[in-house]
């Protein structure tokens, strides 16, 4: 008992020194508050000094230090603006934390959200509209980027890390089973590749034709290929339960059975993981996985490796994916314009080709593009064009308030499809039961 | 005794001081009844501010209609979250898995770390050795050890599965196939704790006092009775101990879920408070998330009051 009185009177001790520091943390964000009203209510002030904004960004490793750079060359061509940047850990970490620190008050004033996650943001109000910012400036951007930057007929985004998913073929041995080294166009070719790409001793498949998580974001490509759509154009009803939302369900649990098709085991990532070591081992011939990846899997191919666009049912079609830049609406004036012009930077022509050759993702504007650095890059290796020349058959991701949680609704059902819990007709149904629900809240 | 003479010694000295300080009796009484309180006022402070006022609130919350995403908007719903949680189907699949995983971590768990603590609570250098290879999982973060199990069960290519085969068994689908997530997750905890629990117990086996094992030895008691006689028994706080911080802990499992499973495939492997965590961080449904918070408070406390009740009768204190 009385070592348990000691630890407690510990505790509190700890607790009670913790509530000081957090104090103090407080204090300091509001003296922060203090200086930047200043700024904007004493017109003066600002010649004192650069505007300072916090700008939170989601991606780590090699593509985070990118980032740092970029932002380090802003505040050294910027002297009226100071621009601290912060990683915050993945889409999802920075989403929850970006929340939070509205409700605290001392939210960032630029930041990266997930691009079907856009209309959540913009619905609660969180994002500033940009369209008086802008003035027809992002008329810039690749039209096919764009979709998933308006909510309600205002622009609430720039595009800035984005990519699709691909079609990623072992080239060698394509060629040693005699097929078209740049790979299947149609889903049937798809199928009769596998065939002759699969390898059988005994009962156990050595190797597979084809593998792909059963993802949402590689579902939402084949619903577009076969001439559907995730949602209505109201944005109200799930519009899968049709020939569009069967047809890909069909075709992959056909291939799982007559053993053409590894589903790879693991939720989310961790499935993307499996079927990208896959690959690199040479244990299956082709995978969907997306652009972001292409940089590193070319680095450890031991094959000659190629990238396609997805073979097309009725027609070509792909998601976008990636994050867009956003402004946050709590941020005063002054921080606004600074943002603005910030983002602006981050995204344009000049920025844009450096990033997307260091990082693998697409440039976001026409200019970058065309320019002869793009170019002589597209030559050097023409696989990293193929994602850009992609977009032309590129549909946005669902645009909905509700859609985090109604992905996940649909990728479960998905699964249970695939794995034989329920019938393709069923799932689709059940989907669509719950999907209805969480639309209409 | 001493004690009590100084206790009643102190309101008398109190008074001649208070005399000759010319303060009222009446003050002083009040001043001294109050000063036990000055004196817990910081832990108490502390266990207002840091357990009650965050368990008061989110009781409140949990009948608010709320997003994560729009603070601004809070509805009073009543019970209505409550509702929508039973009524929904995967959380009904998430109360059954964390029960499941309960009994099985705890049941599976607690009798392999006695039956490993009776045979390693000998002297040699050999067993030291043993314990201490037992109880190493126990020091590895279990971030990292979850991600090299996941490994380890990769159907394909993993350690396990080429094991099996080695021996002419068939692969197993450990964490692909919703009928056997599960049950990799209670492995990965089994062997995680194990080492932990193996421990205690030991350090519960040493401190039962030789003479009644050698009483026993000399009635000839034979090794069966002796331990459900004497051991169990004279090991029963230990037990009960164990029981209920392997219970809280193993309703509370979320790292290992967060790593390998993520609750699939299909939410077969989806528990309590990871189900929280997707809930408020993922999908941004604060009051659902604040109701089932409030029903894994409500849940654990009924379990270790039901582990009072009908443990503690049973439990001998020496």
């Amino acid at each position: 008992m009385k070592a348990m009185k000691k630890t407690g009177t510990i505790l509190c001790a700890l607790a009670l020194g913790l509530s000081g520091v957090l104090a103090g943390c407080g204090s300091t964000g509001s003296e922060q508050a203090a200086g930047t009203g200043n700024a904007t209510t004493q017109p003066g002030a600002a010649n004192n000094g650069p505007v300072e904004i916090d700008f939170w960004y989601a991606l780590g490793g090699e593509r985070g230090k990118t980032i740092e750079d970029m932002v380090k060359k802003f505040n050294e061509t910027h002297k009226d603006i100071k621009v601290k940047a912060a990683y915050q850990g993945a889409y999802q970490e920075n989403h929850s934390k970006v929340l939070a620190s509205v409700a605290a008050g001392n939210n960032p004033d630029v930041t990266m959200v997930e691009i079907a996650s856009i209309a959540a943001f913009a619905d609660a109000k969180v994002l500033e509209d940009l369209t008086p910012y802008s003035q027809g400036e992002e008329k810039k951007y690749i039209p096919g980027l764009m979709k998933n930057s308006y909510w309600k007929d205002k622009l609430y985004a720039v595009p800035f890390n984005r990519s699709t998913p691909l079609l990623y073929i072992n080239r060698d041995m394509l060629k040693e089973a005699g097929l078209d080294p740049n790979g299947p166009k149609t889903w049937e070719e798809l199928v009769s590749f596998s065939q002759k790409l699969t390898r059988k001793e005994g009962d156990k498949i050595t190797r597979y034709g084809f593998s792909t998580p059963v993802d949402i974001w590689f579902y939402e490509a084949l619903v577009f290929q076969s001439g559907g759509s995730v949602l209505s154009e109201d944005g109200k009803e799930l519009t899968l339960n049709n020939e569009a939302g069967k047809a890909p369900l069909e075709l992959w649990s056909r291939m799982v059975k007559e053993g053409l098709m590894k589903n790879p085991p693991g939720e989310n990532y961790n499935a993307w993981d499996v079927a990208e070591q896959d690959f690199l081992n040479q244990k299956v011939g082709m995978i969907f996985t997306t652009t972001g990846s292409l940089t590193e899997l070319k680095k450890n191919a031991k094959f000659d490796m190629g990238v396609a666009f997805l073979p097309a049912n009725k027609n070509y079609g792909t998601p976008t994916g990636g994050a867009n830049l956003v402004m946050l609406a709590k941020s005063s004036d002054a921080e606004k314009k600074a943002a603005w012009e910030f983002m602006k930077w981050m995204t344009d022509t000049e920025q844009t080709v450096p990033w997307s050759i260091a990082s693998g993702y697409m440039p976001v504007t026409t200019d970058a593009v065309d320019s002869p650095e793009m170019k002589a890059f597209y030559e050097k290796d023409p696989n990293f064009k193929v994602a850009v020349d992609q977009l032309q058959y590129g549909y946005p991701r669902p645009m909905a308030p509700g859609y985090k949680e109604l992905q996940d609704v649909i990728q479960k059902e998905l699964q249970r499809a695939m794995l034989g819990q329920a019938t393709i007709a069923e799932a689709l149904q059940n989907a669509t039961d719950k999907g209805s629900k969480l639309l209409k809240k | 005794m001493r004690k009590a003479a100084t206790a009643h010694e102190l309101p008398g000295t109190g008074q001649v001081q208070a005399k000759a300080a010319g303060m009222p009796v009446a003050w002083l009484e009040l001043a001294t009844r109050l000063r036990p309180y000055l004196y817990l006022a910081p832990a108490m402070i502390c266990f207002l501010l840091f357990f009650f006022y965050p368990i008061g609130s989110i009781i409140y919350l949990s009948f608010l209609d709320w997003s994560l995403i729009n603070l601004e908007e809070m509805e009073w719903v009543g019970l209505q979250n409550y509702r929508d949680l039973l009524a929904d189907q995967d959380f009904r699949q998430v109360l059954g898995n964390t029960a499941v995983f309960t009994v099985a971590t705890v049941g599976i768990g607690l009798t392999l770390s006695f039956l490993l603590a009776l045979w390693l609570n000998k002297k040699a250098k050999v067993y030291g050795i043993i314990q201490a290879t037992v109880f190493s999982p126990h020091i590895i973060s279990l971030v990292s050890v979850s991600m090299l199990w996941m490994w380890l069960m990769d159907p394909q290519f993993g350690l396990l599965n080429a094991a099996l085969e080695a021996v002419g068994l068939p692969g197993y689908t450990w964490l692909a196939d919703p009928k056997s997530s599960l049950l990799s997750l209670i492995i990965v905890s089994i062997w995680k704790g194990v080492g932990y629990n193996t421990l205690i117990f030991i350090a519960g086996l040493q401190s039962i006092p030789g003479d009644i094992y050698e009483a026993a030895a000399l009635d000839q008691s034979p090794w069966w009775r002796t331990l459900v006689r004497i051991t169990i028994p004279m090991l029963s706080p230990t037990i009960f101990f164990l029981l209920i911080i392997n219970t809280i802990s193993s309703f509370q499992v979320f790292d290992t879920i967060a790593i390998m499973t993520q609750g699939g495939p299909i939410n077969s492997t989806n528990m309590l408070v990871y189900y929280i965590y997707e809930q408020g961080m993922d999908f941004y449904n604060g009051g659902l998330a604040a109701s089932a918070s409030v029903i894994l408070l409500i849940l654990v406390g009924i379990l270790t009051a039901l582990h009072f009740l009908f443990m503690s009768r049973r439990v001998h204190y020496r």
